[in-house]
């Protein structure tokens, strides 16, 4: 191993260990060293409360703010960063929530984080316009060879927990606390749509059949076999307010093949909590 | 492109510009402040879509921009991410900045058997591998952007043994060796000069050695060719004291002290009318006094006389 890699590695070391690996350090920095080394894992453990409540605002306010900074640097050091965009860090905070014994009272968090992961990555996805005038196609064009572009960022997510009304609860104008805790009590299982209208990102409760739909649109499946997959939802009810709400974009002709291609790379966040 | 455009100014007045950061988005684009350039951190805007990036299109019709990056890692012996490299590359087209900037620094490595990345600005040895290391990640950098990239000096709060056998050398040579070999521009932070002269002055105390941190500052900047410098930042620190220690944190989180201001004054008769940047990070205040700092950074240019 090169000099240059043997010191870097030792400084990652000594930040990303818990407890802290300095020994390797030690034989490469000048002294005094101790205290330029807390430095940087006290800005690290900033920058990572920091990045995690920007995701997970929600989260944060159900768990507390001394329980979310100690999570925090407990997951700084369990999934440390891999990119040098702090916004791409933080997909497996559900799972490490759901993993954690000192959680394992609130099960639910881990949905919600499910959620809110799916929100913060809407929010970047690329950009898409809605075109009402490619909706002709639905009365011109075989079904089965159609397919409905979806907004940025969509995802559908499943829970077995009132996630949407913990979810709204946290928002302006959503059900109170007594409300959700009513759901809670009686483990009222709601599916979640996460999407972007415009440039703001959407999260609401899904309607009967909607996430079977949805569902099968993003795994690129044609409007026909789509529609099928949900029969309690009502299609052409359905339509009008999801291209209102900018859920739905519009209708394209899929290519030859294309039926059951796999999913759209724009809206393959559709996960089974 | 309206009047606020860098191009615009007489080019022996120095262009100043600040930091854009979120808490002044809105109020920034509502009253079109005169500034020659608006600096982003460019991974703030890696996004494909979405509401940041509409924001910095938006500022872009009105202000140059200059990009300054925090995560390409520049110094890594385990090379660059050419996930970052690609993001930034988009972003570069996308907005066509006045300048590229990021750090001489690492941030990205093994640990264990995973590559991480610390999303800090991590001190590299000045030796003979890491420049060589920092001149290959340079290269790549401006041969995907197929421009000149600009790299800035740390402050750094760890600092490495100088071992013989690794051709150890002084910052200001190791980051003039960067210039010459590679082209790039340099990114000079007087504040950061400033933190790191008043922590080696707190090293130096504990063996009962007097250092005076602004004579250290001007014959470090003394040592730095005059026709590499792109752009200089100025910024706030702060000192952390405990019963046991003191360290000074360069938090940018402070208007600009007397001391960096008076450095500002000798690199500008020294290097001349280069851009300038008001960096606020951390209680980030009112735009105006972002402004006022502008006007100071202005004036104090304009007293210290380019040469």
């Amino acid at each position: 191993m090169s000099a240059l890699l043997d010191r870097q590695q030792a400084l990652l070391a000594a930040l990303f260990a818990w407890p802290p690996a300095t020994e390797p350090l030690a034989r490469h920095v000048q002294l005094p060293w101790t205290r330029g080394l807390q430095a940087y894992q006290t800005n690290g453990h900033a920058l990572a409360q920091r990045a995690l409540g920007a995701a997970y605002p929600v989260l944060a306010q159900l768990v507390g703010g001394e329980s979310f900074a100690a999570m925090a640097r407990a997951f700084w050091h369990a999934h440390p960063p891999q990119r040098g965009d702090l916004a791409q860090w933080g997909d497996a905070l559900p799972e490490f929530v759901r993993a954690s014994a000192q959680l394992a009272q609130e099960p639910y968090l881990a949905d919600v984080a499910s959620v809110e992961w799916a929100r913060h990555c809407s929010a970047g996805a690329p950009d898409r316009e809605p075109d009402r005038s490619s909706f002709a196609l639905l009365v011109e064009s075989d079904p089965a060879g159609l397919t409905l572009d979806l907004a940025p960022g969509c995802a559908v997510l499943r829970s077995t927990w009132p996630v949407a009304s913990i979810f709204a609860a946290h928002q302006d104008g959503g059900p109170g606390f007594e409300q959700v805790g009513a759901r809670m009590r009686d483990r009222v299982a709601e599916d979640v749509v996460v999407w972007r209208a415009g440039l703001r990102p959407q999260v609401r409760q899904a309607l009967p059949g909607e996430a079977a739909l949805l569902d099968a649109l993003l795994c690129g499946m044609p409007v026909l076999g789509a529609v099928d997959a949900a029969p309690e939802l009502d299609f052409q009810a359905w339509l009008g307010p999801a291209f209102e709400c900018g859920l739905l974009l519009g209708a394209r002709l899929l290519g030859p093949g294309a039926a059951g291609a796999g999913p759209d790379p724009i809206g393959a966040f559709s996960t089974p909590l | 492109m309206s009047s606020r455009a860098t191009g615009l100014r007489p080019p022996t007045i120095a262009q100043v510009g600040v930091g854009w950061r979120q808490p002044h988005y809105a109020e920034l684009l509502e009253r079109l402040p005169q500034l020659d350039f608006l600096e982003v951190h460019s991974e703030n805007f890696f996004a494909e879509g979405g509401a940041a990036l509409a924001t910095l299109q938006r500022a872009r019709a009105d202000y140059c921009l200059s990009l300054h990056g925090v995560g390409l890692s520049l110094g890594s012996a385990a090379g660059l991410d050419p996930w970052h490299l690609e993001r930034l590359a988009a972003l570069v087209r996308r907005v066509e900045p006045e300048r590229v900037s990021d750090h001489a620094c690492f941030a990205r490595g093994a640990l264990g058997a995973s590559l991480v990345h610390a999303s800090d600005l991590l001190p590299i040895p000045f030796c003979r591998e890491a420049l060589d290391v920092l001149c290959g990640n340079v290269s790549r950098v401006q041969d995907r952007l197929g421009r000149q990239l600009v790299v800035e000096n740390l402050s750094a709060y760890l600092h490495w043994l100088d071992v013989p056998e690794l051709e150890p050398m002084a910052e200001p040579e190791f980051l003039a060796s960067l210039a010459r070999r590679t082209g790039c521009g340099l990114l000079i932070d007087v504040n950061n000069i400033y933190v790191n002269a008043l922590n080696a002055g707190l090293a130096a105390a504990q063996s009962g050695t007097v250092r005076d941190p602004i004579r250290d500052c001007r014959e470090w900047l003394d040592r730095i060719p005059v026709d590499v410098v792109a752009e200089i930042h100025l910024a706030g620190h702060c000192h952390v004291r405990t019963a046991q220690d003191e360290i000074v944190i360069d938090d940018h989180g402070s208007r600009v002290c007397d001391a960096v201001w008076s450095l500002y004054r000798h690199s500008v008769q020294r290097f001349g009318p280069v851009p300038a940047l008001i960096e606020w990070d951390t209680d980030v205040p009112a735009l105006d006094v972002l402004l006022q700092e502008v006007a100071l950074a202005r004036a104090t240019h304009t007293q210290a006389g380019a040469p």
